[in-house]
């Protein structure tokens, strides 16, 4: 670690590429304190309360007594954008609603988050049709994606999970003036790639002609 | 077949030449072409002057002529607009076509007739560019303002990735916002009263209590409810034109999204249908198992309209119970069709497999487990002092306004008429089941609630007998155009196999004709109106939902009530956006 002193109205130059671990560090007393607020933000999400079609229903589930999304410090649920600082895209972006889910977007203070959960929302899915967006990303940032059509509960809790895991290495200006004006974003994994060893380990898959007490069919 | 008989006789001596054809459906609906400048008339006629009169005008579309072939006897037309009429007195339907010239051809309006035809108009606008005259306020229902083309002629693109990709710049953002804007004028309303100032309030497209993306603008005297206007269409996802790029078979997946709380409730009517077209008899146990499904999906969506409702009229927790209820049916749904909400595991000629091992224990413990359930929720919901005082006497309708607004289901129900198609018509083998139609009397906001919660005891009541009585036999029909065949039979000689291989290759090739199945959805009736040329896939299809008739009654029954009771009137009505917009 290069240490270096500047003067706060008068920030010196610095080299362009730093990684995320040196630029957090470079600074003993506000890395502490940033780490402080992110784990602040990470614990306590408020997801907007919107939703487009079926995957809201799922969404819904997940707030719900089987899967609780209290667990993880975000079932503060907002029903204005204002108020809240995740807002999921569950369901299909229409073209006739895509200028409403920008305008939301936009009336969320920063820092603001975006899932995307479902198909539709992440590319068009299966809705490769005159009346949907090919994706909300085509209109605003998303930060994670959500397969399935829809997503269970679970699988968007793992989403939520990711999210909350990239919450909490971002680093954010803590002050208009003094430190980096700019977001660390660390880069998010494919989880297709992660979980690719262990999924090609799987070689015995449950049959479906076999009812498992309190699994059901599709794992979780 | 009779009545049948008599009242295309009677139109044919009233109206002589006006009555062009008479053509054969294989849904025996009697089926009539009409010279375009007649069919008021005719309507008129069957809505109020002949006995036993057809009162309810249960669904208005129209086709795109142009390239369809197999028109064997009908009169020629580019376009062609149906009027669907049902009779509960006689329970009997007819369908009045008539035939249109040109490229953008016209048509005189029916909303004098009907005040249900207004929406119905707009969406034969919006999507076929067929002008109705005489009437104000055609414009675009489901699409958005300024958009180009008529989505389902046949010139337009279906795909998204056909036409320009979507991009939203400020400026388009700013114009579509603008467009957003609510001016009174346009809908007639006025911001005076008479003697006092009206206020407009705008209610959302995103608002917690609008269940999904829908906008209604309130023109309200203090807090009461003057005018309404609801708007639709920010949930349009083309599922009628996906049917014509689709084939048979990979259609299927996209009923299940049509009312999403209802799965595989949806796909009942279109194999049903697709299954009438082709000439398919399904075993008993596929009549038994599908009943079976369909009845859990059927207490799955009433048991999140019971907690989303209680939680509208402010009970907070309802909701956890209820959804974990559902869950406990998903659990079932599973275990059985191998997803949650979308298992699309119906197929034309059976189901997808066989009910896995296991499965009678699953339904056994669940049945039991939800009627004690059932018990508590009447104590905690329907029993409330609050409760009550919210739903009853707020929104109600008659029977007479129900069905000229074309309500079905259990809105209709609600005013006092048994009317149930499973009991009506019986499909899938619903004559077999030992079961009552809930009523109520009121046609309120609470008449609608007692009914859904008594039909989920009775849904319960089926299930037990499909336990009881699941009968043994194959899981699917063995007709050459079952899709997927049973695979065992792809493998004895060439014919099979070359069926096998195309049907799973192209897809089946269903025979030229109409049909149209009806079935009691778990909003009201839901049906498939399917139009086969001969291919692989639908040359058109029409679903007709119920949500979209209730929703659009919404301005009717909101009048002369706080904006607080909307939300109740709302909770109660049961729709789901996909169900509206399609």
């Amino acid at each position: 670690m290069r240490w270096r002193f500047s003067r706060v109205d008068k920030p010196s130059r610095r080299p362009e590429a730093v990684s995320v671990d040196e630029t957090v560090g470079s600074n003993l007393l506000l890395s502490r304190l940033e780490d402080m607020v992110a784990w602040g933000r990470k614990n306590s999400i408020w997801p907007f309360n919107f939703g487009l079609s079926c995957c809201y229903v799922e969404m819904a589930g997940s707030i719900t007594s089987r899967y609780d999304i209290a667990r993880f410090g975000a079932e503060v649920i907002r029903g204005t954008p204002r108020e809240s600082d995740l807002m999921v895209i569950a369901g299909t972006p229409f073209i006739k609603c895509a200028p409403i889910i920008l305008r939301l977007y936009e009336q969320m203070m920063e820092p603001r988050w975006v899932i995307s959960m479902g198909s539709c929302a992440n590319s068009g899915g299966m809705y490769d049709i005159y009346s949907v967006v090919q994706g909300v990303d085509k209109i605003l940032p998303v930060d994670v994606y959500v397969p399935g059509c829809p997503p269970s509960p679970g699988a968007f809790m793992e989403g939520l999970i990711m999210l909350q895991n990239a919450i909490a290495v971002q680093r954010r200006p803590l002050s208009w003036v003094a430190g980096r004006q700019s977001i660390a974003r660390p880069p998010l994994p494919s989880m297709k790639d992660r979980k690719r060893e262990e999924r090609s380990r799987m070689t015995v898959l449950p049959n479906p002609d076999i009812v498992y007490p309190g699994k059901g069919k599709s794992d979780e | 077949m009779n009545s049948q008989a008599t009242i295309l006789d009677e139109l044919k001596e009233r109206f002589g030449a006006a009555v062009l054809a008479e053509q054969p459906a294989r849904d025996a609906v009697p089926t009539l072409w009409v010279e375009s400048g007649e069919v008021r008339s005719v309507l008129k006629y069957l809505k109020s002057e002949t006995t036993a009169p057809y009162r309810m005008l249960y669904d208005l579309t129209a086709i795109d002529e142009r390239l369809r072939s197999h028109r064997d006897g009908q009169p020629e037309a580019d376009f062609s607009v149906i009027y669907h009429l049902l009779s509960l007195d006689r329970n009997a339907d007819i369908r009045v076509k008539t035939p249109l010239k040109g490229e953008y051809p016209s048509l005189w309006t029916i909303t004098d007739l009907w005040s249900s035809a207004d929406w119905y108009e707009r969406e034969v606008w919006d999507m076929f560019g067929i002008v109705f005259e005489g009437r104000t306020g055609l414009r675009r229902i489901l699409l958005p303002p300024g958009w180009e083309g008529h989505p389902l002629r046949k010139e337009h693109p279906a795909r998204a990735t056909e036409m320009e990709p979507f991009s939203l710049p400020p400026e388009r953002q700013e114009s579509a916002q603008e467009a957003l804007r609510f001016r009174p004028e346009e809908w007639g309303l006025t911001g005076r009263g008479e003697d006092t100032d009206l206020m407009f309030l705008n209610l959302g497209p995103q608002h917690p209590g609008a269940h999904g993306v829908f906008r209604v603008l309130l023109q309200l005297d203090g807090e009461e409810i003057v005018g309404a206007v609801p708007e639709i269409g920010f949930h349009h996802r083309g599922a009628e034109k996906m049917a014509e790029r689709q084939t048979w078979h990979t259609f299927i997946p996209y009923t299940d999204r049509i009312d999403y709380l209802g799965g595989v409730m949806n796909n009942l009517p279109y194999v049903l249908a697709v299954e009438k077209l082709a000439g398919i008899e399904v075993p008993d146990r596929v009549k038994v198992i599908r009943v079976m499904m369909v009845e859990f999906f059927r207490i799955a969506s009433h048991l999140v309209w019971y907690g989303t409702f209680a939680q509208d009229l402010g009970m907070l927790s309802p909701v956890f119970f209820t959804f974990n209820d559902r869950e406990r049916i998903f659990d079932i749904v599973k275990a059985v069709m191998g997803g949650r909400m979308h298992p699309m595991w119906f197929r034309i000629g059976g189901v997808a497999q066989d009910l896995p091992q296991g499965w009678e224990k699953m339904v056994r413990e669940f049945l039991p487990y939800m009627v004690h359930r059932l018990k508590e929720y009447d104590r905690t919901i329907m029993r409330n002092r609050i409760f009550k005082a919210r739903t009853m006497g707020i929104g109600s309708y008659s029977l007479p306004e129900a069905i000229e607004w074309g309500v079905t289901g259990p809105g209709l129900r609600a005013c006092g008429l048994a009317w149930d198609l499973r009991k009506k018509r019986p499909y899938s083998g619903y004559d077999q089941f030992d079961f009552e139609i809930p009523t109520a009397k009121s046609g309120d906001c609470y008449g609608r609630s007692v009914v859904r919660v008594e039909e989920m005891r009775q849904s319960l009541r089926i299930i037990e007998q499909c336990v009881n009585n699941m009968p043994p036999g194959s899981y699917k029909a063995l007709h050459p155009l079952t899709t997927p065949p049973l695979k065992e039979h792809a493998l004895r000689d060439i014919e099979t196999l070359i069926t096998h291989f195309l049907g799973v290759s192209w897809g089946p090739v269903i025979p030229p004709g109409e049909v149209c199945v009806a079935i009691e959805a778990t909003k009201g009736w839901n049906s498939y109106y399917l139009v086969s040329d001969g291919s692989i896939h639908s040359y058109r299809t029409r679903i007709r939902t119920p949500s979209f008739a209730h929703v659009q009654m919404i301005p009717l029954i909101c009048r002369g009530f706080m904006v607080a009771d909307l939300l109740a009137i709302l909770g109660s009505i049961d729709y789901v956006m996909a169900d509206v917009d399609r």
